[in-house]
């Protein structure tokens, strides 16, 4: 991005999205995040030269190809084989939960935050050459695109989370084994998903990734409004999913669930955590730059 | 017992199920919100659910105890509680029994005025709030604050008229009925024995009597003046003494301006009296004793008829007529003579019998209409009926009568009844009976009273003369048809005949028929106020349910006491306030906690 310019990844997600469609704000998201690092996320070069490609802020300076600076004053790094290597699998919830917001006029559902930030991050991605591949489910798997490098096939990506809309129920252990036959070499999976699912179950899945090599990275998507209980006098709570109600006084009972919140993060991040899993809690508040930068620098650098 | 001064107010205690139906309706309909993370609501609540229930019924209970105790509190309740200073509103009727033996003298004063000095203790216990009424002798319940009752008490004296305790608490039960506030009889009375009598009480009765015996008294009861009218020689009386003193009193006796005669006499016993004679006339007899602690029935009055005895032509064929006519001119009740025909009409005062043979009744009713007579015989009666009683005959059996129909204007001139039908009748200067004199028809003639019947028929009625009359101040005495006016001394109130007539006091009233005294009504005190014996505290209690009796002196103390109902709005007060702040506490420290 040019100077003068808003910087697309540190503003407000629903200021963004009101911008343009899904492709053009993710664009604009991934140059901003990227004109922010000091070095490119991830090292992935390797000594087998692969091609040139125009220099990105982030870039690091050791890559830069000195003697075309020489010769034509341009600014190229080097690419390597090894820079292609990395396999990445998106696991994205569609369960219905996710399309729902605590306050429409204000925050983005989070299915419709997921969707720019997984299109954001896959951009990074695929523009890193790191092959990347999505699997949207909620109560079973619903689509399956298999990790691809190529521009074109982000395009494609952006088609099949355009046409993603809130499912049924959530079941995340289906869709993440068959994460198993997409990555057959060591790859990274992102798992999106606001985690109202069955968590034993989803561990047991995710450690399994864990243990064939994976790198696994787990962005809990949460509403505002499911972090802090509020609402009429008295109300009935139902859960669109599945169906279960409760009647209560918001104004009674928001600070037990602020713990119980609270308490369940905690659970989430030890349990990951004991199995090298990276936990990142995202709200759907939350500016997409600072959610890829936790989500995209490395474990031993996040938070 | 709780009681309220304003229980009206407890309609609002519908309002403590404001909160139960607040939590009713506020369960029914609350909104639905979607929200995908119920399960941590779930996990939340599971936690306090217990707590939850106790908390919500707790805060139920306090916010329906707080209303309740607020609507309780604004209708003003009271309750029974002994050593509680000061007295809720309270309504009292104060007693205070001035009847004749309040005047009777104990140390020096008498004892109305001690009466009045524990009625004013009583009123000075009063707050402005209390209803206060005071009820004399007179039985008349007089409302007012403190102020202006203490002014009725300043003007109050010893009363003629007699105070039966146990009406007078009647009376004040019924004067409470009406009132809200809790109510108290509180009667301040000498406790004579003869007073009592037995009521409900309707409120709590406080009873305040003198702790010092009565003296002894002597009084008299009641004086006998014989057969009337007195001849121009003079009569003896016979006056009957009353009381509870042992000792012999003198008995003293003036009759018109005569020098008085005396004589001693004791309680129980009767003094006989010989009095000189005196010009024909109405005269006022007037017997006395000395002085001793109550005055009241130390003066005993009484009318006398001093005329010449009738003169008499009787009916010879008329066997009881003439026997009776006999033995009174043989003992110089009567005279033979002209004046007054008895048992037939003729010229001149008549006393007309009914005539055996019911075919000479239409000559008879002829004869009467002729005479100006506006009375008449009707058809012949033979069902059994009794005399009703009064001064001029007893109770008698009557089995034939001939009803007495009047053409004039209604009962005027009826001077004894049967079962209320005109029995016998005046009009002008004939009298008509009913019934013959004959047992035939009725048991008059073989009864005792007869004698004393025909002597006040012929010397008296055929006169036109009144039967004379007793009486107690206050108390009404029935007036004969006749009389127009009832004189006593200068003083003199027109009446009409028939009626009714109150006596203010004690004293001689003679009642007058135009201008001419056609009888007397006697009127002096109950002779049962002569007799000072208290009443035991048992006996009272017995008679009055839950009365408690004390001193004078210690009678204002226990006023209102009864009513020593403690106000329970404070304590109702507190308990809403601590109820109020529970709740507060429990709620928002409550909600602190989860």
């Amino acid at each position: 991005m040019r100077s003068g310019r808003a910087r697309l990844d540190l503003l407000d997600p629903l200021e963004v999205s009101k911008l343009g469609g899904l492709e053009l704000i993710t664009e604009g998201v991934v140059e901003g995040f990227l004109s922010g690092l000091h070095r490119s996320p991830r090292r992935g070069f390797s000594v087998e030269f692969a091609e040139h490609r125009m220099y990105q802020p982030g870039d690091e300076l050791r890559y830069v190809d000195w003697k075309i600076l020489g010769r034509n004053d341009r600014l190229y790094v080097k690419q390597f084989e090894e820079e292609t290597n990395l396999r990445a699998m998106i696991v994205f919830d569609t369960s219905r939960s996710m399309a729902w917001t605590g306050s429409p006029a204000t925050v983005l559902p989070k299915l419709a935050y997921s969707q720019r930030l997984i299109a954001a991050l896959a951009l990074v991605l695929i523009r890193q050459r790191d092959a990347t591949g999505l699997i949207t489910f909620d109560d079973d798997v619903r689509s399956v695109m298999p990790p691809r490098a190529r521009l074109s096939h982000w395009r494609q990506l952006l088609g099949t989370l355009a046409a993603v809309e809130g499912g049924q129920g959530t079941a995340a252990e289906p869709a993440l084994k068959r994460v198993v036959r997409q990555l057959r070499r060591r790859g990274l999976v992102v798992f999106v998903s606001d985690l109202l699912l069955d968590q034993s179950l989803a561990l047991k899945a995710l450690r399994f990734l864990r243990h064939r090599g994976h790198q696994v990275l787990v962005l809990h998507i949460m509403d505002p409004a499911e972090v802090a209980l509020g609402g009429p006098n008295e109300a009935r709570f139902e859960d669109p999913e599945s169906r279960t109600a409760v009647i209560i006084r918001p104004r009674d009972w928001a600070g037990a669930y602020r713990d119980t919140v609270r308490a369940v993060v905690s659970e989430w991040r030890l349990a990951c955590r004991r199995h090298g899993i990276v936990y990142q809690r995202v709200t759907t508040d939350t500016p997409y730059g600072v959610v890829l930068r936790a989500a995209l620098t490395p474990p031993s650098r996040s938070a | 017992m709780i009681g309220f001064l304003h229980p009206w107010v407890l309609a609002g205690l519908a309002a403590a199920a404001i909160p139960i139906l607040l939590h009713l309706l506020a369960r029914r309909e609350p909104p639905t919100v979607m929200f995908p993370a119920v399960r941590y609501l779930v996990s939340t609540t599971r936690e306090h659910q217990r707590r939850l229930k106790l908390q919500n019924w707790l805060l139920l209970f306090l916010r329906t105890m707080l209303i309740a105790t607020l609507v309780m509190a604004a209708a003003g309740p009271t309750a029974p509680m002994s050593g509680v200073p000061g007295h809720v509103p309270s309504a009292l009727v104060l007693i205070i029994d001035n009847s004749p033996s309040s005047g009777t003298m104990a140390g020096g004063s008498p004892i109305l005025a001690n009466l009045v000095t524990a009625a004013r203790s009583v009123l000075a216990r009063a707050t402005p709030d209390d209803a206060l009424w005071l009820v004399a002798a007179d039985e008349i319940p007089r409302r007012g604050d403190a102020a202006g009752l203490g002014e009725l008490l300043d003007d109050l004296a010893v009363s003629p008229r007699r105070l039966q305790l146990g009406r007078a608490i009647s009376l004040a039960g019924e004067v409470l009925a009406s009132e809200k506030r809790p109510g108290e009889i509180v009667v301040l009375t000498d406790l004579q024995a003869t007073a009592l009598s037995p009521a409900e009480p309707r409120a709590p009765l406080l009873i305040g009597r003198p702790t010092t015996p009565p003296p002894p008294n002597t009084g008299i009861g009641r004086i006998e003046t014989g057969t009337q009218p007195w001849s121009s020689g003079g009569g003896r009386i016979s006056v009957v003494l009353v009381g509870d003193s042992a000792g012999s009193v003198p008995v003293s006796a003036r009759f018109g301006d005569r020098p008085p005669r005396q004589a001693l006499g004791r309680v129980g016993g009767s003094v006989v009296l010989t009095l000189p004679g005196v010009p024909p006339g109405w005269w006022t007899l007037t017997t006395a004793l000395d002085p001793d602690e109550f005055r009241h029935d130390d003066r005993r009055v009484g009318a006398v008829r001093v005329a010449p005895v009738a003169r008499v032509r009787w009916d010879s064929t008329s066997r009881f007529l003439a026997a009776a006519s006999e033995v009174l001119a043989s003992n110089g009740r009567i005279l033979p003579g002209r004046e007054i025909s008895l048992g037939r009409l003729a010229q001149g005062a008549s006393v007309v019998q009914p005539p055996n043979d019911p075919a000479q009744l239409g000559a008879l009713n002829r004869a009467l209409a002729a005479r100006g007579v506006r009375w008449s015989y009707g058809n012949l009666s033979t069902d059994l009926a009794f005399t009703d009683s009064g001064a001029v005959v007893g109770r008698q059996r009557v089995v034939r009568r001939y009803p007495l129909q009047s053409a004039g204007s209604g009962r005027t001139g009826v001077l004894a009844t049967v079962s209320g039908a005109p029995w016998i009748v005046r009009d002008g200067s004939v009298i008509l009976l009913g019934s013959r004199l004959d047992p035939a028809w009725t048991d008059l003639p073989t009864s005792a009273g007869f004698m004393p019947f025909m002597d006040m028929l012929l010397n008296r009625l055929a006169r036109g003369e009144a039967a004379l009359g007793q009486g107690t101040p206050g108390d009404p005495v029935p007036l004969p048809d006749l009389v127009t006016a009832v004189r006593q001394g200068e003083q003199e109130w027109r009446v009409e005949g028939g009626g009714m007539f109150q006596p203010p006091d004690a004293g001689v009233f003679y009642l007058l028929a135009g201008r001419d005294t056609v009888g007397a009504i006697s009127v002096n005190p109950d002779p049962r106020e002569s007799r000072l014996t208290r009443a035991s505290d048992a006996q009272a209690r017995q008679l009055w349910n839950g009365a408690r009796l004390e001193s004078l002196r210690d009678v204002a103390d226990d006023a209102f006491s009864s009513a020593s109902r403690g106000d329970l709005r404070g304590p109702l007060l507190w308990l809403a306030l601590i109820a109020g702040l529970a709740e507060m506490g429990l709620a928002s420290g409550w909600r602190r906690r989860v």
